[in-house]
């Protein structure tokens, strides 16, 4: 046997072994994890009942119903748009697990893009998971995708162009939900997921929609409500409470013309206030340092320091860290500062709900003390 | 010294010996270097992030396998030298654009498929005869033919090498039409023009055709441009009439461009010229396997932020030669990696799209040199010369004007992205 037979057996072994090993780990980002919403739960439904297309597919996912019995307003919430972007998801876990509804309904959906938590991106050298101590010990909750596992829409074009307004985005774009909006029943998988929630929004004419997100700290758009035009009223007044508890938000107007994101197209065609908000976190940053659980949880980046110290990037970072508990609390007090807002501007429809910690609460006592297992 | 950078010095260090001493491919050897990134950091050997990581360019891989193979059957079908016959007998009567068009036509497999080497290998290998043929010496046509293949690799619709940057920087591939050909555009027509100058005098059209012996009248007349046809205009129609097309993706139609092509010439050998191709391919292919895993390390390990952060903090003056470091990588796509990620940090500032073009055909050079010097050993085979350095030699100047465009385009990025967007 020749020398470069043999290192091509030994090289195929290596391989093969490699792709078994990993195989196993990849694998088990397919099964989700448990939670466990608060005892006022009304009702569980599929997010495939308001479209047929993406039953039983990944992107199926599970709708909680909370109604107070008692007629108001219905608030929708969405988690999990972008499963690296770990906030958005837990603050949904926490409202799911915590809420009691006294006035209206409560709509939570905690993972929105079902697909996107059963994979990490490539490059990115994400962990798998993130665990939160609690007094029982520590839960593990999933640490996913920015888009749609390819496994579920493959393979992308080189531009992808945005239904119907035919906006262009890179091709990877063509599995991010929040540029998927409205959908379409016969687009792409991604499409078909987008399609669903709009149908939802409409068919439980949901009146105050949010869409829990991160983002890098140097990204412009960071600690922001970004609202559709018709929402501006709302959104201004509860800058302005969250403002009076010590917590800044910057209003970002949904651009007209950036279409495919949840908080221009919710607006554009449901009568839904939509509102996306966003925190800093340092794990999604590419200045960041080790990749890793403790920067999921602690936002502690001695680069983000620097970067923000050499002046030549806007950083949105504290020099304390950027603190799992922090950002989730900021998307929980933003969370109830627009239902408030919301109340005093239309007093005939109004919602109201209790059981969730506030922003001080939280950063105190820590998210584990918050979650039911 | 900060433990980052420990890291990396001993990552390179690792890819550097099995380049050199133990004489490794340069794919195996970033996943050699990958691999002590990650024990060096106390990970152990991570083979869930090794594995996530080569699958970064998946993409890319896919579309360099299917555009090899597909290319390779225009060859072997013949079309590719009908089109050169064409070239030739039309523009002979004015030899800088017969020059010019030369150089286009080897740039096209590279402008497809983001891969130099096709260049030299398909396109290259049906004009080096013309270029003898018309008067060029034999090292001046296998640098024409090299520094063809880089302009081609850095031309759109698709570069390969800014879809590594943008991947490592979170930048979508859109808008870089205008600032690829912005840089490869200018350097293309002085390098055609420097050669023509140089070695092409008067073309004498009978004495060229009867060098050649080139088959004139092929029986399968127009139905042989076919799979060129289909190819070129899906991807346009996908794109441009998008709500018409069914979006098949890159990989599927050059494979169904290939198709067209064993059915337009079924003499062809397809497993044959499969074989050829992917033997070409593989070892790009490995390079970007290893690439990916490379970067997966350096992102775990915090030495990405580390290189980001440390650019960030670079004085002016020194940003400029740490751009210029960038060919003598030895490979375009090592390049834009390793050194294009970081340095689009510390052009922050200036268009990101822009600044990104002109790092790329910067990195693009670094095919051309030492050590594996990739582009000229593929063009000495194609002209018939020993030695390769004597080709990397030819092209001194052509690469001196490209890194002197690249450099402007880079100094002035902001007001050329301001003049064109």
């Amino acid at each position: 046997m020749k020398k470069h037979h043999i290192s091509a057996i030994v090289i195929s072994l290596i391989t093969i072994l490699a792709g078994i090993i990993a195989s196993f780990e990849f694998h088990k980002l397919h099964v989700s994890e448990s939670l466990y919403p608060s005892e006022r739960l009304s009702s569980e439904g599929m997010l495939s009942d308001y479209f047929s297309g993406i039953k039983d597919t990944n992107g199926d996912t599970k709708v909680y119903f909370f109604d107070s019995g008692k007629p108001g307003a219905t608030v929708f919430l969405a988690g999990g748009t972008h499963p690296n972007e770990p906030a958005g998801y837990l603050a949904s876990v926490i409202i799911l697990e915590n809420l009691i509804p006294e006035k209206g309904r409560v709509i939570v959906i905690p993972r929105l893009n079902n697909s996107a938590f059963t994979c990490t991106d490539p490059m990115e050298a994400f962990p798998q998971s993130f665990h939160i101590d609690t007094d029982k010990g520590p839960r593990k909750f999933r640490f996913g995708s920015r888009a749609t596992n390819p496994l579920d829409q493959w393979p992308d074009p080189l531009v992808y162009s945005h239904k119907p307004s035919g906006q262009q985005y890179s091709g990877l774009e063509s599995r991010n939900l929040n540029r998927a909006y409205p959908g379409s029943p016969k687009g792409t998988f991604t499409e078909k997921v987008a399609y669903a929630i709009m149908q939802m929004i409409e068919k439980e004419e949901v009146d105050i929609s949010y869409d829990l997100h991160e983002a890098a700290p140097e990204i412009p758009i960071i600690n922001a409500i970004v609202y559709h035009e018709k929402s501006e009223d709302i959104a201004m007044y509860s800058i302005l409470e969250l403002e009076m508890e010590g917590l800044q938000f910057t209003p970002e107007l949904s651009p007209k013309n950036f279409h495919g994101l949840s908080h221009r197209e919710w607006g554009d065609y449901t009568k839904t206030y939509p509102f996306l908000m966003e925190t800093s976190s340092p794990v999604q940053g590419r200045l960041r340092g080790k990749t890793n659980e403790e920067l999921i949880l602690n936002g502690v980046s001695e680069n983000y320091k620097i970067a923000k110290e050499t002046g030549a990037l806007r950083i949105a970072y504290r020099d304390e860290g950027e603190q799992l508990e922090h950002r989730v609390g900021r998307h929980l007090s933003g969370f109830m500062a627009i239902i408030n807002s919301y109340n005093e501007i239309h007093i005939d429809n109004t919602v109201k709900i209790s059981g969730l910690p506030a922003y001080q609460e939280l950063v105190e006592n820590g998210i584990g003390k918050y979650l039911n297992n | 010294m900060n433990f980052e950078l420990i890291i990396l010095l001993l990552m390179l260090a690792s890819f550097a010996i099995s380049v050199f001493v133990l004489k490794m491919p340069a794919g195996v050897s970033l996943i050699l270097a990958a691999v002590v990134g990650g024990l060096v950091d106390g990970h152990g050997i991570p083979v869930r992030q090794l594995v996530e990581g080569g699958f970064g360019f998946m993409e890319a891989i896919m579309i360099i396998a299917t555009a090899m193979i597909f290319m390779k059957i225009m060859e072997s079908s013949g079309v590719l030298a009908l089109i050169s016959l064409g070239i030739i007998k039309t523009f002979h009567k004015k030899p800088s654009l017969l020059i010019i068009v030369i150089v286009l036509f080897v740039m096209f497999p590279g402008m497809l498929t983001g891969l130099s080497s096709t260049c030299v290998l398909t396109t290259g290998v049906l004009v080096a005869p013309v270029l003898l043929a018309i008067g060029i010496p034999r090292l001046a046509a296998g640098s024409l033919i090299a520094m063809a293949a880089v302009f081609g690799e850095v031309a759109p619709p698709i570069s390969i090498p800014v879809m590594i940057i943008g991947g490592g920087v979170d930048m979508p591939y859109i808008g870089f039409t205008i600032p690829l050909l912005l840089v490869s555009l200018p350097a293309a027509l002085f390098t055609a023009i420097y050669f023509r100058i140089r070695f092409v005098k008067k073309i004498n059209l009978d004495l060229v055709l009867e060098k050649l012996n080139l088959i004139e009248n092929d029986q399968r007349g127009f139905k042989l441009y076919i799979p060129l046809i289909f190819v070129i205009g899906y991807m346009i129609s996908e794109i441009v009439f998008h709500e018409y097309f069914l979006h098949l993706g890159v990989p599927l139609i050059f494979t169904i461009g290939s198709v067209l092509g064993i059915i337009i010439s079924p003499k062809t050998k397809i497993i044959k010229v499969s074989r050829k191709a992917l033997r070409m391919a593989l070892p790009v292919i490995v390079i970007l396997v290893g690439v990916g895993m490379f970067l997966q390390i350096l992102t775990l390990t915090g030495v990405r932020g580390y290189l980001a952060i440390s650019a960030l903090q670079l004085p002016d003056a020194v940003k400029y030669m740490a751009a210029a470091v960038m060919p003598f990588m030895g490979s375009a796509y090592a390049s834009a990696s390793v050194i294009g990620v970081p340095l689009v940090y510390v052009f922050i500032g200036k268009s990101a799209v822009v600044v990104t073009a002109s790092l790329v055909m910067m990195a693009a050079l670094g095919d051309l040199m030492p050590p594996p010097s990739l582009l000229c050993a593929y063009a000495a085979q194609t002209v018939g010369v020993k030695n390769h350095f004597k080709i990397l030699k030819q092209s001194i100047i052509p690469i001196i004007f490209s890194m002197f465009v690249a450099i402007i385009v880079l100094i002035f990025a902001e007001d050329i992205s301001r003049f064109f967007f």
